[in-house]
């Protein structure tokens, strides 16, 4: 099976230069990693003598110092935010997508086109109104101001994912369920929701990378401290650290070491989830 | 068998509570999406500020200026640029790079690492990503300008992000560094849909390596290569937050792409109106991308 697999006129050069391409990809892909993390333990001096090499002294205080500058908030902020999308999302999205795959209703069609067409629309779009929104209705540097449209923008492809899934369950569970006497509450609650946990599993990840990643809300929509995500905190911090290049990069592998640490102990279930929705 | 009046209201009974159930995700798609869009358009007809309370409207003169806006070409022009090279890595190098990991050249150990080597960029914040490479693209201090004096290329190092000419291609290469491993990743999944079978008759009938990726994978991932594409069209043409953070769509707009433009009129410049009709032009571009989409998909 596996030599059948295989390239069988693959020449042993050929084989080499493959072994080349791929390694120097690899590296290229994960040394700035790695550049930043030794780097982050050097003081601006060494780090000019020797981008290179292993720290001379461990400067571990780079990381403490980041740390009391503000990052722990933001990590927290971007908690709370992603949190809460995702939650708020994955509902919405999940209660949707049971009726559209097994309701009969009218417009059904034309509903589930509008929410997917959503997936077209950039945020730029609609950024300037939502900003007047935010800011008339209070919402403007709140959590809310990042949860809200975070989650608008995120309906579209969940639904689709969650939709997908969905018709591949058994209409004849529903239909057995009815002849119980069970509603459709308690159908979605205890024979949908239990099936459907992996992909809610792969579509609540999705959905917390982007919402951890974001940035044009994030930029637009808050201003103090004290609600401040990660993406835009770092920002500040690298406006106000340009000179301390070891304590900058101290604090730009503290923002990104929750997400690093996860994905290497569970690269298998990342990618996984990640690329699902890749075919249908 | 229940009577037609019972049917009907069965029908009517069911046909509400479908609307009960996707309201929720109707209501934040019209307040939070296409409600502002539509808005957008509206406010592309007049001409204010942030604080103003006299609109003045001047129906499509805010097209007229942006068309005869200087930067508003180099913008265009860069959000091509941006999709061109993306499509090119995005789907055309990624596809490759994941036939070959699919066709077990290396033992399977070796295949996992470099996936999970050349997925890694993607699950970084774009913000660090282009930070870190701010800093590596640093003249003098940064590591590419080392690596290139440590091997004699000395000539060809220059401030990347500083120049003119080299500022956009510089980060359109750190968005393919960061975006590659996670198409390729995609199209690995596709590619283990392709019945294995076929390629074994063709590789009993003595079709190289080559010619069984033009021959079945291509064709077996037809459905995922249309959908890359387009994601990764729309993708360049929204791009904001990696040129923002890496050059601000500097030096003197040389890299400034459409949503650097209509970020910077709105929140930098305070011409509302004019920010809009930027918004305006990005809205109509991505309803066409999306409109061919569909059309292709049909036609299929």
């Amino acid at each position: 099976m596996a030599a059948a697999r295989s390239f069988p006129a693959l020449a042993l050069l050929n084989r080499i230069l493959l072994w080349a391409v791929f390694l120097t990809l690899a590296v290229i892909c994960v040394y700035p990693m790695i550049w930043l993390f030794l780097n982050a333990f050097k003081t601006t001096n060494d780090m000019f003598a020797a981008t290179w090499g292993l720290p001379k002294v461990w400067h571990w205080e780079n990381f403490s110092t980041a740390w009391n500058y503000g990052i722990s908030r933001y990590l927290l902020n971007s908690l709370v935010v992603t949190s809460a999308t995702v939650v708020i999302e994955l509902s919405l999205a999940t209660m949707a997508a049971y009726a559209l795959v097994v309701l009969n209703f009218r417009a059904k069609a034309a509903i589930y086109t509008l929410i997917l067409g959503g997936a077209i629309l950039p945020p730029e779009v609609s950024l300037i109104p939502l900003f007047r929104v935010m800011a008339e209705t209070g919402l403007y540097n709140t959590y809310f101001a990042l949860i809200l449209p975070n989650v608008a923008f995120g309906l579209p492809f969940t639904t689709f994912l969650i939709r997908a899934y969905m018709t591949g369950i058994p209409g004849e569970l529903r239909e057995a369920a009815l002849m119980d006497g069970a509603g459709e509450a308690r159908i979605f609650r205890e024979v949908y929701l239990p099936l459907c946990r992996p992909i809610l599993a792969s579509a609540g990840l999705i959905s917390a990378m982007r919402v951890w990643n974001e940035f044009i809300f994030a930029l637009t929509f808050v201003e103090s401290e004290s609600v401040k995500t990660v993406t835009i905190g770092v920002m500040s911090f690298a406006v106000a650290l340009r000179a301390d290049w070891g304590v900058l990069m101290a604090g730009l592998a503290l923002s990104i070491l929750p997400i690093l640490a996860t994905f290497l102990v569970m690269q298998r279930q990342f990618v996984g989830g990640l690329t699902s929705g890749a075919v249908k | 068998m229940p009577d037609r009046s019972d049917h009907t209201q069965a029908t009517l009974r069911q046909s509400l509570q479908g609307w009960l159930w996707v309201a929720p995700a109707l209501l934040f798609l019209v307040v939070f999406v296409y409600g502002p869009a539509l808005t957008n358009i509206r406010f592309s007809m007049f001409s204010f500020s942030a604080m103003s309370l006299d609109w003045d409207f001047v129906g499509l003169n805010n097209y007229l200026r942006l068309w005869n806006d200087p930067k508003f070409m180099t913008a265009l022009t860069n959000n091509a640029i941006y999709a061109a090279i993306s499509v090119t890595c995005q789907v055309g190098v990624a596809l490759v790079l994941a036939a070959v990991l699919e066709a077990r050249v290396f033992p399977n150990f070796s295949a996992n690492l470099f996936r999970t080597a050349l997925f890694l960029p993607s699950i970084l914040p774009v913000v660090v990503v282009g930070l870190v490479w701010q800093l590596l693209l640093t003249p003098t201090t940064g590591l590419i300008d080392q690596i290139l004096w440590e091997t004699g290329l000395a000539s060809w190092s220059r401030a990347w992000l500083g120049e003119p000419d080299t500022a956009i291609f510089a980060v359109i290469f750190v968005s393919q560094w960061q975006w590659t491993g996670y198409i390729m990743a995609l199209f690995m999944v596709a590619i283990r849909a392709v019945p294995r079978d076929l390629y074994e008759a063709m590789e009993i009938d003595g079709a190289s390596g080559v010619q069984q990726f033009w021959h079945i994978t291509v064709p077996g991932v037809r459905e995922t290569i249309l959908i890359v594409t387009i994601i990764t069209i729309l993708g360049s043409l929204k791009v904001f937050d990696i040129v923002w953070v890496m050059t601000a769509g500097g030096p003197n707009h040389s890299s400034e792409v459409l949503g650097t433009m209509m970020y910077r009129a709105a929140f930098r410049d305070d011409m509302i109106g004019y920010s809009s009709t930027i918004a305006t032009v990005i809205f109509f571009i991505a309803l066409t991308i999306g409109l061919v989409q569909i059309k292709l998909q049909k036609d299929r």
